[in-house]
């Protein structure tokens, strides 16, 4: 069982009783920090009633009085292996102090000292392309060897940003509810994945499930983590988009993936870069925005036959028809689906469904 | 007095025969029918009576009983009517019982005399001749089916009057010609051709594949794309039926009264039930005569599920056995009944709710969840007996237009016949299979052996495609049918890819 100073113990007591925010808050600066308000609780409990009712309030004060709540609450984190990072701890980032509205606590799974390293946001919404798809994993891949890449747990862009991620180093997964559920249930084994390597991080207490308001509350604690974020892909109304608004609202270098005309999954995309966000189709793009170095492992390149190069080529910008391709190589299409295999296999198309391809 | 006359009931695909026994005795009037028979037996009391009448004949003032030996086997339908009439004629006298000696009576009366087609003649009078019998009078509406049977004595009489005239000699009629299955192939006009399916490249080369190993199929493409217009052409793409596939059809055909006017079924069968279908309709049964099924109505032709999520589930997991064994046995309280089901299943679906999914101009609506949960309606078991996974497209309108010359069903058929030649030699020594698709483990490694290089290609394609492990040996089946197709001996490298390529649903989707 990790140990607590006494002003971390009552933050986490504090962040027990499953209050709101703005009610938490309150009561957080009713005193001098919550240890304060703890110890003054009988002089103070009457404003600390109007902000969280009598309810609530008898519920704090039964729990002053008892000799085990607190270390019955800790045993129980300690025995679902949940270390708790509270505002006052050493681990707890400094970037993420500073948003107008940093959690109380952060429950973690997983090496809580990813924390301090350097962390860059990757987030896409559950509609992303499957060539984005593939470009997301390459981008989380090249920048994990520079930071530690955090994203949420949603399907699409985020699953894709964790697994190219996770090929390389340690990931940092927020996710929107407490460690007792996961969502989208299909990603159970990514979230074990990611605790086990990195980390996975919460501001809600175990039980609390996954619910609408909870989300737009977890990006910003993805854009307050993270010294930029990289958008691969939004719709007009993506929750995608609110990631990025907070961060640009912390100061946050904001990148987004490029879209053509009237691809949903990209409009929110290039509604960024018309406000703020940089436009990004390479990763020097993101490297020289934070000066540093893509000292990538030489990739290997995978060499390409005569009619695979030919075939490559004759993918055009967008997602080509397998007759398209075959129209311009001048093959039959029966004897299109080799090289086409081939480059899938070798990452450099991807299949969109309906015998359409796209380069990565 | 008493007569006897034959008759013959059918049970499954197999016939009965029946010996309907008439005694008239002095007594109050009245007519008893014994012998398990069903309501429509019964009835037949009302029409051998009008029939009777209505042919100028005498029906008895006497107590007149009818027994359907042997007692103990429940008899359905109205096979009986002109063999009851024929009894009851012969019991009064006013048919010598020595006409009648040898013949086997089968058909249904009409209350003015006249001879109704009954179901399953073809079965039945295949039974009969297996069992010796040589002499037959059956419904004119029967002679085509009953054409094709060489060796039989068949007369076709319109009417009891016309079967009466004949069985005492005074307007006998002409045994039916034997009919050759020759000239009926040779009329035979497939309605689908592949040449009117403009466009489609991908997925005609799939058909071909599929056809030619006997591979099942699966069609994902958008409403409109002309699933179903592919699937039509299957039919037209196989080998032409031999006479033995043809009789063997007819015969279920017949027994589910399903068959033309021609009398035999010279093209294969396309069942395309509807998704309402239950599991009973698709494998057979019934609560007491167990008719076939969907499945064994598709025999040696094509079982085509349309919108393959929208079944019911207990109607697709039913298929599973069948699919593997290549017959269903339907078992009931009153037996068991074994039906062949040895069909070719293409079935087809959306690739996801929307159905646009991978569509350039519309754009899919579908979360991911959404799509899962949809593609997760047809369970895994059953996608695993579906070789070969085909994306359809919607047709571009120019395309629709175009007057680009496309191949013919013939010409495609032509490339199949060689490549299931080719299979016939391979497994000539191999008892029970026909085509690559029959293939168990034994007969992969014997003929799919793999060089290094296609068995790194293999290993290669499932890391980085993400398959599901269980496509391997159906990857490999399917390479074997793509090389049979191309003449190589071997199974070369670019054979792995292009079946590779068929496995669209085993990839992990992300």
């Amino acid at each position: 069982m990790p140990s607590y100073t006494k002003e971390e113990k009552a933050e986490i007591w504090l962040d027990s009783f499953g209050l709101d925010y703005t009610k938490k808050s309150k009561l957080y600066h009713l005193a001098d920090g919550p240890y304060a308000l703890a110890a003054a609780f009988s002089r103070l409990r009457g404003r600390a009633e109007e902000i969280a009712g009598s309810e609530a309030c008898a519920k704090m004060e039964r729990s002053l009085r008892s000799s085990v709540y607190l270390a019955e609450l800790l045993a129980g984190y300690a025995e679902k292996s949940i270390a708790c990072v509270s505002y006052s701890s050493p681990y707890y980032p400094e970037a993420l102090r500073q948003i107008p509205d940093p959690p109380l606590v952060l429950y973690c799974k997983g090496d809580v000292s990813l924390l301090q390293t350097r962390k860059f946001a990757i987030v896409g919404s559950r509609r992303t392309l499957p060539q984005v798809v593939k470009q997301t994993e390459k981008f989380a891949a090249g920048l994990a060897r520079h930071f530690t890449i955090v994203t949420g747990l949603a399907e699409g862009g985020d699953t894709a940003a964790a697994l190219g991620a996770l090929a390389v180093g340690p990931v940092i997964c927020v996710l929107a509810y407490g460690f007792d559920h996961v969502y989208p249930s299909c990603n159970a084994d990514l979230l074990a994945k990611a605790e086990q390597k990195g980390l996975a991080v919460s501001e809600y207490l175990p039980h609390e499930e996954p619910r609408g308001f909870r989300f737009p509350a977890r990006n910003r604690i993805i854009a307050g983590l993270s010294e930029g974020v990289l958008v691969v892909s939004a719709g007009a109304k993506s929750g995608t988009r609110s990631t990025a608004e907070r961060a640009f609202e912390y100061g946050r270098d904001v990148f987004a993936f490029p879209y053509g005309i009237g691809v949903p999954s990209g409009v929110g995309c290039n509604a960024l870069i018309k406000e703020y966000a940089k436009l990004t189709d390479d990763l020097v793009d993101i490297a020289a925005a934070f000066g540093i170095n893509l000292t990538e492992a030489a990739q290997e390149q995978a060499a390409l036959s005569p009619s695979e190069s030919a075939v490559f080529g004759a993918i055009c910008a967008g997602a080509s028809h397998a007759e398209e391709i075959a129209a311009k190589c001048a093959m039959p299409v029966s004897a299109l689906s080799v090289p086409l295999t081939l480059l899938q296999m070798k990452g450099k198309i991807v299949s969109c469904g309906g015998n359409r391809y796209a380069k990565v | 007095m008493l007569s006897k006359v034959t008759s013959f009931a059918l049970s499954g695909l197999e016939g009965v025969p029946v010996e309907v026994e008439t005694d008239v005795q002095s007594g109050l009037p009245g007519y008893e029918l014994v012998g398990l028979p069903d309501a429509a037996v019964k009835e037949s009391r009302e029409r051998v009576r009008s029939a009777l009448k209505n042919s100028g004949k005498n029906f008895p003032t006497r107590k007149v009983t009818v027994n359907l030996a042997p007692a103990d086997l429940r008899k359905e339908g109205a096979y009986f009517d002109l063999a009851i009439a024929v009894g009851i004629l012969t019991a009064t006298g006013q048919l010598d019982p020595s006409h009648t000696a040898g013949y086997v009576f089968l058909g249904e009366l009409a209350l003015d005399g006249a001879l109704r087609p009954v179901a399953g003649i073809l079965p039945l009078l295949i039974s009969a001749k297996a069992g010796g019998y040589r002499k037959f009078v059956i419904p004119a509406g029967n002679a085509g089916e009953a054409s094709y049977i060489e060796g039989i004595e068949t007369y076709a009489a319109s009417s009891l009057l016309q079967a009466v005239d004949h069985l005492s000699g005074f307007s006998p009629l002409a045994a039916l010609p034997v009919s050759r299955y020759g000239a009926a192939v040779a009329a035979r006009r497939e309605k689908f051709d592949l040449a009117f399916v403009k466009g489609q490249a991908v997925a005609k080369r799939a058909l071909e594949v599929a056809v030619s190993g006997n591979h099942n199929l699966l069609l994902v493409g958008p409403p409109g794309a002309g699933k179903t217009m592919l699937a039509r052409c299957i039919p037209g793409i196989m080998p032409s039926m031999t006479f033995e596939e043809a009789l063997e059809v007819t015969k279920i055909h017949s027994v589910a009264g399903i068959l033309g006017e021609e009398g035999i079924v010279t093209s294969r069968p396309f069942r395309s039930p509807h998704h309402t279908a239950t599991a009973v309709a698709i494998c057979g049964g019934g609560s007491r005569a167990v008719k076939p099924g969907e499945i064994s109505l598709a025999h040696d032709g094509v079982l085509f599920l349309d919108e393959l999520p929208e079944y019911h589930r207990s109607a697709l997991e039913a298929l599973r056995q069948p699919l593997e064994d290549g017959v269903i046995t339907v078992t009931r309280s009153s037996g068991a009944v074994t039906f062949p089901a040895n069909f070719m299943l293409c079935a087809s679906m959306n690739p996801c709710p929307c159905g646009n999914y991978g569509s350039a101009d519309r754009p899919c609506t579908c979360s991911p969840a959404a799509i899962r949960k949809y593609r997760a309606r047809v369970s895994g078991p059953l996608l695993d007996r579906i070789d070969i996974q085909v994306e359809v497209d919607s047709v571009k309108y120019e395309d629709l237009v175009s007057e680009r010359e496309e191949e013919s069903s013939a010409a495609v058929r032509e490339r199949v016949e060689r490549a299931r030649e080719v299979q016939r030699r391979r497994f000539s020594d191999r008892p029970g299979i026909l085509t690559n698709a029959d293939m168990g483990e034994r007969e992969l490694r014997a003929f799919c052996a793999l060089s290094p290089e296609c068995e790194s290609i293999l290993r290669l394609s499932f890391e980085r495609l993400r398959l599901s492990a269980r496509a391997r040996a159906r990857i490999i089946k399917v390479a074997r049918t793509v090389a049979d197709l191309a003449g190589e001996e071997k199974i070369l490298p670019a054979h792995i890819l292009e079946a590779v390529s068929y496995r669209t649903y085993d990839r992990e989707q992300v």
